[in-house]
């Protein structure tokens, strides 16, 4: 038997990140040994709120943190609009069982990290605050990190700016730190993550399945599905789901490695994911870029995870 | 349908130099004048290969010499790709044509007056005449229809990861013509860099024996040699695309956007930032090419050069 891939679900929860975090728990290929909440989405007060009522929804028996409410450098950004006033906007969920640690995300990630046997690969589906700080503050820890997978950036666009996608736009500072950190990159950036598309259909498939969580996550769905329907979106991209997808079933994804900068200046480039295409910068790729996905395998996928909360009930 | 008058803004260059062959023979359009600018090589390079190519074409049309250079910064060049006198060694024939005695501002301005509102400007170096025309003539956005440019890309760059080379050449005065308030169809490298011709295409070409047909062929092979170090078989058509975007864009896709240059950025000077969909939903200042019918263009080309 294959160990399992120890991870830290470093998020701020959030539809997608919810639906992420969703996959990560029913996969017997990964073992969650952490996770903690950023300030993105929504505010560090309810990211955590919510992350500690996903949490228990989910059954996810694992420490967990709170991040900061500031980014590095520069001011918050906020997704209300996106995610509805309590960043996980939708159906009822249980009041949260899980206490906050009374240490700060940065410092139990690198607790988890230093006491875990095996390297760790961080899940980041927020702003990548913890991950970038996690990285100033205790770089003697980079050997023990196996693999940063995240949700962020686009090598073709962004989608709060012209160039820059939210993630990576709400703090560059900290997306600078970990492009330069030369740990290994999966980037689930827009390329992707708008293919990674959910429709009635695929919603419906999963509410009907019955289990408190896939109603919930249908739920979710109605609510993230409607929001970007009215963006004129042809369905609701699962974005962080993504970042998940690719560690439980790579298969399901075509890989591109670039050399990937971030712009953290610029009057319309701030937090832009700048892949050097042609090798202007004679660099070896220090990011392996998702760019496409089988939407129809990655629908399995979800539909699959969400009866394993059925089984597990049982 | 009666031709559009159109300026050709040029910096000669190899692949300019393919674009007026083509220019010539489109019945869309009518070349009124040219004019020059600093960018691939030099403004004296530039505007002494726009005379040498009107006079191998036997084409009489006016020249005016425009910017030196960028209006706010240092001037770059492409002459590792175009060849230190731009035409990649190649020997125009001498001419005792001269450039007019109007700068190439002054001349859109007097020709947009003259044309009543349906001038349009092909622009296919880097854009600082058109902003210093826009700068200094307030009413030139009320005269010009349409501006086609080659420059910029929604996606990479080929100056630098972000940039294109007309854009990065003179970022603030293409923000300034995108700014401008005439719309500006941007055929940039999403599109241009799927405008290939092969070698087989370029033979083909030369095989049709006229000195121009030839010609074709044989200017652009240092670049094809360039092209082969990146893996790439061929030459991109980009300045000969926008020269057929503008005569009839039926062949290719684009898409409207609101369109910005980065002006600063660490990373990023000189990127056209296109909102082609983004929730920011800027204004709509422009189309953005993103596609051709490669086949279609090809014919056109040849069709085109057999007119030689």
């Amino acid at each position: 038997m294959t160990s399992k891939i120890p991870i830290i679900l470093d998020g701020d929860p959030g539809h997608d990140d919810a639906i992420a975090w969703m996959l990560a728990k029913a996969s017997d290929k990964l073992e969650i040994l952490a996770c903690t909440s950023v300030s993105g989405n929504q505010s560090i007060e309810k990211t955590s709120y919510n992350a500690r009522r996903v949490m228990t929804l989910l059954g996810i028996d694992a420490p967990f943190a709170m991040g900061t409410e500031e980014p590095l450098h520069g001011e918050p950004i906020h997704a209300g609009n996106v995610h509805g006033e309590t960043g996980l906007d939708g159906p009822a969920l249980p009041d949260p069982e899980i206490e906050a640690e009374p240490l700060s995300a940065v410092e139990l990630m690198a607790k988890t990290i230093s006491t875990s046997s095996q390297p760790v690969t961080i899940v980041a589906t927020g702003p990548l605050t913890n991950v970038g700080a996690l990285l100033i503050l205790h770089p003697e820890l980079k050997p023990r990190i196996a693999h940063i997978s995240i949700m962020g950036g686009g090598l073709a666009f962004g989608n709060w700016t012209p160039a820059a996608e939210f993630n990576i736009l709400v703090d560059p500072e900290a997306a600078d730190v970990v492009f330069k950190s030369g740990l290994p990159i999966t980037m689930a950036g827009l390329d992707v993550t708008l293919k990674a598309l959910v429709f009635p259909e695929d919603f419906e498939r999963i509410r009907a399945l019955g289990n408190p969580v896939a109603v919930v996550v249908a739920e979710w769905l109605d609510f993230f599905y409607n929001f970007h329907r009215g963006l004129g979106y042809a369905g609701a991209p699962l974005h962080d789901a993504v970042a998940v997808a690719a560690l439980i079933k790579p298969e399901i994804l075509i890989v591109e490695d670039y050399y990937v900068q971030i712009e953290t200046s610029g009057d319309f480039c701030r937090g832009a994911t700048v892949a050097d295409h042609y090798g202007f910068r004679q660099q070896p790729p220090n990011t392996h870029a998702l760019v496409d996905i089988d939407r129809e395998a990655f629908i399995d996928l979800l539909a699959e995870a969400a009866a394993w909360y059925g089984k597990e009930s049982e | 349908m009666s031709p559009i008058p159109v300026i050709l803004d040029c910096d000669p260059g190899v692949d300019d130099a393919i674009a007026f062959l083509l220019a010539k023979q489109l019945p869309q359009l009518k070349v009124l004048a040219i004019t020059s600018v600093a960018g691939n090589v030099s403004l004296e390079h530039t505007t002494y290969n726009a005379l040498g190519l009107l006079e191998f074409l036997d084409w009489d049309l006016p020249v005016y010499r425009g910017a030196a250079g960028p209006i706010f910064r240092k001037r770059v060049e492409a002459a590792e790709v175009h060849g230190s006198n731009g035409m990649a060694g190649f020997d125009l024939p001498h001419t005792k044509r001269e450039v007019e005695g109007v700068n190439a501002w002054d001349a859109i301005h007097q020709y947009a007056l003259e044309q009543q509102g349906e001038l349009e400007i092909i622009a296919i170096g880097p854009l600082t005449n058109l902003a210093m025309a826009f700068l200094k003539y307030p009413d030139l956005p009320q005269l010009v229809k349409r501006i086609v440019i080659m420059g910029g890309s929604s996606f990479a760059g080929n100056a630098t990861p972000a940039a294109e080379f007309n854009i990065y050449a003179d970022p603030e005065a293409a923000d300034m013509v995108f700014c401008a308030g005439v719309p500006v169809h941007m055929c940039g490298l999403d599109m241009t860099m799927k405008a290939l011709m092969t070698p087989d295409e370029l033979d083909q070409v030369a095989a049709m024996g006229s000195k121009q047909a030839v010609f074709f062929r044989d200017v652009v092979q240092d670049i094809v040699a360039f092209m082969r170090r990146l893996d790439i078989s061929g030459i991109n058509m980009h300045d000969p695309a926008a020269v057929l975007y503008a005569a009839d864009d039926s062949i290719f896709k684009a898409y409207p956007a609101g369109i910005r240059v980065e002006t600063k950025g660490s990373i990023t000077q000189g990127k056209t930032v296109t909102d082609l969909f983004s929730d920011a939903k800027w204004q709509k200042n422009g189309f953005v090419a993103m596609d051709l019918d490669r086949g279609a263009f090809v014919t056109k080309v040849l069709e085109l050069m057999s007119k030689y």
